[in-house]
């Protein structure tokens, strides 16, 4: 490749020889005229060693005005060579090695890189370059295999950790024996830790991060599922009374880190120490806050430890040491959720971590506060009332409708759901709150005739509630003039609150309300009753029609079920 | 089918319970009923302020651990958490129905139906 430029180094040809021969030639003519004149001008006499003397010194003469000539020759080709050189030093110096290092870290391959440098003119220096190339592209190369290798076999160690928590869930549930829950407990624990070290392996190679929530996770269910991953979770105490969540696509970013921060604390401070944890909002987002009692950290730790987190020391990871993977982790996923840490002395007599949440990730669910009245605006107004509603529906999944039925929970002032359905089982000028056009949801587990299944004791209907609850997030608002006064099914037979005694029951409703009671069920002709077991009957088989959300159903009446549910609602 | 143990939650059974696998008291089974005597306070674990919520009426354990989502043994530890500090009442429904039974003045629909009234409807209603 350096054929084509050979013609182009000075310093490689030979050195031009056309000044000093004209110089020769000049000087030859100008001493040869001036010896020829001095010889002729001498006297006869004088003529011979005249000449001789002439010639002797037109001849050191010119050999001297021909070696000076060329010397000055040479001079200036040597400068022009050194200028090239020094040229040449810092294109290569400033040009073409950060570019070749640039593109062989852009992950091209050293030939590739080597052929989108412009070549070096010195031979030498091309050697150079090309050695640098091959050694810095095979380590690059080294490097992003290892990577690669570390950041898929973590990948497959987060799912593994994954599917394990997910089964270890299952038969959490599945054995009710204390002894093989502690077991099953004690393994969750473990396979936990497993699940965050492969995470930070996998933040660490840059694998796309572990599991993505699909709904915004609670403060607390952030804190604990956090704590969860530590070795030392039961020395963690929670101080936390805020209602906000965490964007789903963060939350697992957001527990990571601050598990890793927890595990700091813990293993920074003395094995019976207590960690603390508070949460705070404040206008620019969450400050979660974790302080220990342990080793104050000096300001020179202090700062490492800050720049260890700051967002430029997380790109690289050449400041890794082989043990301290935390910080490092820590700042890695500030980086990538914009999240800020920072370390200071704690007032506990430790260090205080402290982690900023921005706004953008934290939203606020509405069901907190207040969760009667807002039933009863989402039962006026007929629709969902807020946008978890619709939430709740796009992920039916049992924690979305757990928690909403916990908020549904709150607004108990409802325990006299009866909302039916169109195709409910009951004629709708039965119920005067069905009138209101309530349940229009259709799925609330809670449209429940009451007698209709013989409150199956516990047995399916609870799980039943649950597996429909995802798509139960009926909007039923709270029925104020039911509150504690029994109800009454079309036929005049009481109605038993889920829960209820039925001495409770019994009693209220002699001593509470007008009651249609007994009394006229007795009195119905025989076409009347056959017409109420006959919608008995139907109330038994829309338990089969209930499967696909449509029908009413007969489960246990449910207090809870009522109110628009809230996917984000802890209370 | 949704199971109730699918996980899809952030929180481990054992950062719910703080690491007990068994309930300090041994009051609760299945069926016993379970009354709060109190609001929830903030700052309460959400399952306890759940659980207060829930059972302003008398509410069966198996009742709560569906609602919650929670195995029966978890929640069995959470409500003796609250019935240590006097949030809940326990009791079971068969005394009650036992209790009934022996006091004359009491309701009749306050005791337990007898089995053979049962097996009467259950012909009743085989012969509609």
């Amino acid at each position: 490749m350096t054929a084509h430029t050979a013609p182009a180094r000075p310093w490689t040809e030979r050195p031009p020889l056309r000044r000093p021969l004209l110089a020769l030639l000049v000087s030859v003519t100008v001493t040869g005229a001036a010896g020829l004149w001095a010889v002729w001008a001498a006297p006869e006499s004088f003529r011979q060693p005249m000449a001789y003397g002439a010639g002797a010194t037109a001849l050191v003469l010119c050999l001297v005005l021909t070696m000076a000539v060329h010397q000055r020759e040479k001079v200036r080709r040597y400068r022009r060579r050194t200028a090239y050189l020094a040229d040449q030093s810092r294109k290569l110096a400033e040009e073409v090695v950060p570019d070749l290092l640039a593109r062989l870290r852009g992950g091209a391959s050293a030939d590739s890189a080597l052929a989108a440098t412009p070549p070096l003119e010195n031979e030498s220096y091309q050697r150079v370059v090309e050695q640098l190339a091959r050694a810095i592209g095979q380590s690059e190369s080294r490097r992003a295999a290892a990577l690669a290798a570390s950041a898929n076999a973590a990948g497959r160690m987060q799912a593994l950790a994954t599917s394990m928590l997910a089964d270890l869930r299952d038969m959490e549930h599945r054995h009710s024996d204390e002894e093989v829950l502690a077991d099953l407990l004690h393994l969750d624990h473990r396979t936990a830790q497993a699940g965050r070290l492969a995470d930070s392996i996998a933040v660490l190679t840059g694998a796309r991060s572990g599991r993505r929530w699909a709904k915004p996770i609670v403060m607390e269910s952030i804190l604990r599922g956090a704590m969860g991953r530590i070795a030392g979770y039961q020395r963690v105490r929670l101080h936390s009374t805020t209602g906000i969540a965490v964007a789903g696509h963060a939350a697992e970013g957001v527990m990571h880190g601050l598990a890793e921060l927890l595990d700091n604390a813990c293993n920074f401070s003395p094995p019976t120490a207590e960690v603390h944890v508070y949460v705070e909002e404040v206008p620019a987002g969450a400050i979660i806050t974790v302080e220990d009692s342990g080793l104050v950290m000096s300001d020179v730790a202090l700062r490492r430890a800050e720049k260890a987190v700051s967002p430029e020391a997380a790109a690289d990871l050449a400041g890794l040491s082989g043990t301290r993977l935390g910080l490092a982790v820590v700042g890695r996923l500030a980086r990538k959720h914009g999240l800020t840490v920072s370390f200071r002395p704690s007032a506990r007599g430790g260090t205080g971590a402290l982690m900023m949440i921005p706004q953008d990730l934290i939203s606020r669910p509405q069901d907190r506060e207040d969760p009667p009245a807002r039933a009863a605006t989402a039962g006026a107004t007929g629709t969902g009332g807020f946008s978890a509603t619709s939430a709740t529906h796009a992920t039916p999944a049992p924690a979305p409708s757990r928690r909403g039925r916990r908020t549904a929970a709150a607004g108990g002032e409802a325990p006299w759901t009866d909302g039916t359905d169109g195709e409910g089982a009951w004629p709708a000028e039965s119920w005067p709150a069905a009138a209101t056009g309530r349940g229009r949801g259709g799925a609330e587990p809670a449209a429940t005739p009451d007698h209709a299944p013989a409150a199956p004791a516990a047995g399916p209907a609870p799980t039943r509630a649950s597996a429909d609850a995802g798509a139960g997030a009926g909007s039923g608002p709270d029925d104020p003039d039911t509150l504690g006064i029994p109800r009454y099914s079309p036929g005049g037979l009481p109605k038993r609150r889920r829960g209820q005694t039925l001495a409770a029951a019994h009693s209220a409703g002699q001593s509470g309300s007008p009651t249609p009671a007994p009394s006229p069920a007795r009195t119905l002709s025989p076409a009347e009753s056959a017409a109420r077991f006959g919608a008995f009957r139907r109330a038994v088989q829309g338990q089969d029609r209930g499967q696909d959300g449509s029908g009413s159903r007969p489960a246990p009446d449910r207090s809870a079920s009522s109110s628009p549910s809230h996917p984000e609602d802890d209370a | 089918m949704i199971r109730p143990g699918r996980d899809d939650d952030p929180d481990r059974l054992y950062t719910v319970t703080g690491g007990r696998s068994r309930a300090a008291s041994k009051d609760f089974d299945l069926v016993t009923l379970v009354v709060s005597e109190c609001d929830p306070v903030p700052g309460m674990q959400s399952e306890h302020a759940a659980i207060l919520r829930m059972c302003r009426y008398p509410t069966a354990v198996v009742e709560i651990a569906a609602e919650l989502g929670l195995p029966v043994s978890i929640v069995k530890i959470l409500l003796s958490d609250l019935l240590d500090s006097g949030r809940i009442t326990a009791r079971h429904p068969q005394t009650t129905g036992a209790a009934a039974r022996g006091r004359p003045g009491q309701p009749v629909a306050a005791q337990l139906p007898d089995p053979t009234i049962l097996e009467q409807v259950l012909v009743g209603l085989r012969n509609l």
